[in-house]
């Protein structure tokens, strides 16, 4: 079903999701829980976020979606700006009606998300009877098409599975058919591999880029896997404990990292290379939201850090004018050679 | 500093005493299914294993989920009796070992859990778990074991307050280094580490696994480390034994290993790591379909449902384990046809040198800052 709407995506460069100055806080904490984040996604481009367990990498992707729980979580402030409208702003049934149509998502552990009590076509057919003004034959035929499509073998027997039937990265493969079962502009999948053995995992990266090169559908890549970001990003968001530490394309920040924490991250990966010593590390661990510093919430644990980065956030900004346009970093020392010295690599 | 480099590694076979543990022709069988079911199903998470842990080193075994591992490391200990098979500790037979005897021996082989949050009894302090081990084996006295106790938590990067604390109390990384105190307690020779920093992120790993082979250094330990990343084990062990399926595919010396992985399995292993560099865009371990369920175990070779090298033969026989060079077992059918398909995990492209200067410069400050960081940082 070629979606007949793709030119309300904008001209090529203009992002297909804006998503500025997010903050949010849950109830009774003492500090937000995401705070400040900007974001934004070009059409048919995939945005990783990467970060450590708890940076608020899931309640950044909930929020668009229109899933987080209100109350205990309050959004404090922002706008999503998709396709004209502020998904941050949408009414119940408004965000019904872009959910698995216009944007969908995919979660880590797909279980949660399929229904054990309805076969996956059906399950599949539903969120096409859902949007689309279609007969039920047509639905199923959709299913089947969209297992066909996510490689699921003998797809027509497993059209009347049942999910505790599939194993893990056969069910993963279904998320996905029922995700872009619309043709969405916009798919967010939160850690979609991290539950599965790496030899399908890359089966299901693989899967994906493959997908969106026919589809042209933006994606959203929630991970804390460098490798995965490595592989599969256009542009990379470093979350740090709430915050958007730095980003920009994803052959800038591997390759000029300025942030003393997306540094002290790359370092401490241990390589699949021959050995070279033991693992730099990043000391301490991530502060808790009863616990955030003033200023820079990573100078507790940074080596770089001096007064001025307690003062106040660092806000992101460009390093210098020679620097990739687009790479932004928030930290007062970047770059760290100016104030450090240069070391002889 | 870690296991690498111990000479002893890949130098000449060693002699039987060199062994700390093996195990020959271990398997393990389960009964599983619904009550409902006439006839349970058997699964064999360990199916013919055979492996030698050398006296010092670190030994890793790695495979996908569900292929054994876990089990195999319980029957090592003995946390798990054998179907069938025997495990020598220290060249005597303790497969049948009655209990009473085993505790004994419990000492010397010590555990470290996966998951550090229900490994620890939450109703006990911090104190309490890392003294039980000493007080179950009569190491020191009620009234020197708080100052063992705190030397340990000291050791592990802890503060000595926190024996007063709760598992609750603490993050994930923190909860591991209580498990490792509490494996050190009375003084282990072999340490078995079931997936002991998977749990953890990224930047807490590199901590625990930094702490692991300090330790196994300076307690002169023999370490067995489990593992899915193929990563965390080229950093930390001498040697490799991969499992597939409950059977060991491949076993070798790590960097040779790394460098030439003769088993397809390995090898798709190998190229499905997505390596954390933009300019080398590859995963595709060139495998399709999925892990074929244990209960159910392809006949012949159990990976041919899999391996594009597979043949008629692959599909009947079961290619037995051989020793193809010096310390290197592979059991494949065609692994000298496979030798012609090796990718190469040397080919990892170096950063840039922008990044590199800055890795440089970041180890240079954090190397400076560790004394005050340890005291401001638990
Ligand atoms: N319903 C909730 N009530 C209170 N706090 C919450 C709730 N949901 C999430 N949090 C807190 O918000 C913070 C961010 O959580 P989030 O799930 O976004 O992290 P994440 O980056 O996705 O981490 P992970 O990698 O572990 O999935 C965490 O500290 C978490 O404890
Ligand atoms: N107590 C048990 N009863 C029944 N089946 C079991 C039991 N323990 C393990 N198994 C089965 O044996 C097989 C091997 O399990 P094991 O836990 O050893 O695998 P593993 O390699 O450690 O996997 P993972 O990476 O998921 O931890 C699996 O199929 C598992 O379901
Ligand atoms: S602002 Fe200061 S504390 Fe924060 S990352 Fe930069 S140097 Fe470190
Ligand atoms: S024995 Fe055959 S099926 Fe098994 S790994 Fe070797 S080539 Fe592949
Ligand atoms: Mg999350
Ligand atoms: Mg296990």
């Amino acid at each position: 079903m070629p979606s007949d709407e793709t030119g309300r995506a904008g001209s090529p460069g203009e992002p297909l999701l804006t998503l500025d100055g997010l903050s949010i806080r849950f109830k009774g904490a003492q500090a937000n829980v995401v705070d400040g984040v900007s974001l934004s996604v070009n059409p048919g481009e995939t945005l990783c976020i990467v970060g450590e367990s708890g940076c608020g990498k899931s309640v950044t992707a909930l929020s668009l979606m229109g899933l987080l729980p209100v109350p205990p979580a309050e959004i404090l402030s922002g706008r999503a700006m998709f396709e004209g409208r502020d998904l941050l702003g949408l009414t119940r049934r408004e965000l019904g009606e872009i959910r698995g149509d216009r944007v969908s998502m995919i979660f880590q552990e797909p279980m949660t998300s399929l229904n054990p009590v309805y076969t996956v076509g059906d399950q599949i057919a539903e969120i096409v009877l859902r949007h689309r003004r279609i007969g039920k034959r047509e639905a199923r035929a959709r299913a089947l098409e969209m297992l066909r499509r996510v490689k699921v073998p003998a797809p027509e027997k497993r059209l009347d599975d049942y999910p505790h039937q599939l194993s893990g990265g056969m069910r993963q493969r279904v998320m996905i058919a029922m995700a872009l079962a619309n043709d969405p502009q916009l798919l967010i999948a939160d850690e979609p591999t991290t539950a599965l053995d790496v030899t399908i995992q890359a089966q299901i990266l693989d899967l994906i880029r493959t997908l969106q090169d026919e589809s042209g559908t933006a994606l959203i890549l929630i991970t804390h896997d460098l490798g995965v970001v490595a592989e599969i990003a256009d542009t990379v968001a470093v979350m740090y404990a709430g915050r958007v530490v730095e980003q920009g394309s994803v052959t800038s920040v591997f390759d000029d990292p300025q942030h003393p924490y997306t540094i002290g991250l790359m370092s401490s990966v241990p390589s699949l290379g021959k050995r070279t010593g033991s693992l730099a590390t990043v000391p301490g661990m991530v502060p808790t939201v009863d616990t955030m510093p003033d200023g820079c919430r990573f100078a507790p644990r940074c080596p770089f850090a001096s007064e001025a980065c307690r003062r106040e956030a660092p806000p992101l900004r460009r390093v210098d004018a020679s620097q990739a346009p687009g790479h932004r970093v928030a930290c007062v020392h970047a770059p760290l050679e100016t104030t450090f010295g240069g070391v002889a690599a | 500093m870690n296991g690498k480099g111990h000479d002893n590694a890949g130098a000449g076979a060693p002699a039987r005493g060199d062994y700390v543990l093996e195990a020959r022709d271990l398997a393990r069988r389960f009964k599983v299914g619904s009550s409902f079911l006439a006839t349970p199903q058997v699964v064999r998470a360990v199916d013919g294993v055979s492996l030698s842990v050398r006296r010092g080193e670190t030994l890793a075994i790695v495979g996908e989920s569900g292929c054994g591992k876990s089990t195999l490391a319980r029957l090592l200990l003995r946390l798990l009796r054998p179907s069938s098979g025997q495990v020598l500790y220290d060249g005597t037979d303790i497969s049948d070992l009655p209990e009473r005897e085993m505790r004994r021996l419990r000492k010397d082989l010590q555990f470290i859990f996966q998951d550090p949050f229900s490994s620890l009894n939450p109703r006990m302090t911090v104190g309490a778990i890392v003294e039980e081990p000493m007080r179950v084996h009569g190491i020191g006295t009620r009234a020197s074991r708080p100052q063992q106790v705190a030397d340990l938590l000291r050791r592990v990067g802890l503060r000595a307050e926190y024996a007063n604390r709760y598992p609750h109390e603490f993050s994930g990384g923190q909860r591991q280094r209580i498990g490792i105190a509490r494996a050190l307690a009375c003084g282990p020779r072999v340490l078995i580490g079931d997936e002991p920093v998977s749990a953890l992120d990224v930047s807490i790993q590199a901590q625990v696994i930094n702490l692991l082979e300090e330790l196994k250094a300076e307690f002169d330990l023999t370490l067995v480390l489990i593992a899915h990343d193929l990563a965390v084990i080229r950093h930390m062990s001498d040697r490799v034994a991969v499992m597939y399926l409950g059977e060991i595919v491949e076993q070798g010396e790590t960097d040779t290993l790394y460098d030439a992985p003769l088993h397809p399995y390995t090898q798709a292993l190998m190229r499905a790591i997505p390596i954390p560099s933009p300019r080398s865009r590859k995963v595709d371990s060139g495998l399709t379909g999925d892990v074929p369920s244990p209960l159910a175990p392809p006949p012949g070779c159990r990976f041919h449902t899999r391996c594009p090298l597979a043949s008629g033969i692959c599909k009947v026989e079961r290619p037995p384990l051989a020793t193809v060079a010096h310390d290197r077992m592979v059991a494949c059918h065609h692994w000298e046809e496979a030798r012609a398909g090796i990718p190469s995990a040397a080919e990892t492209p170096a950063h840039s040198h922008a990044a590199e200067r800055r890795f440089a410069l970041y180890r240079e400050h954090s190397l400076a800052g560790t004394a005050a960081a340890s005291d401001r940082t638990p």
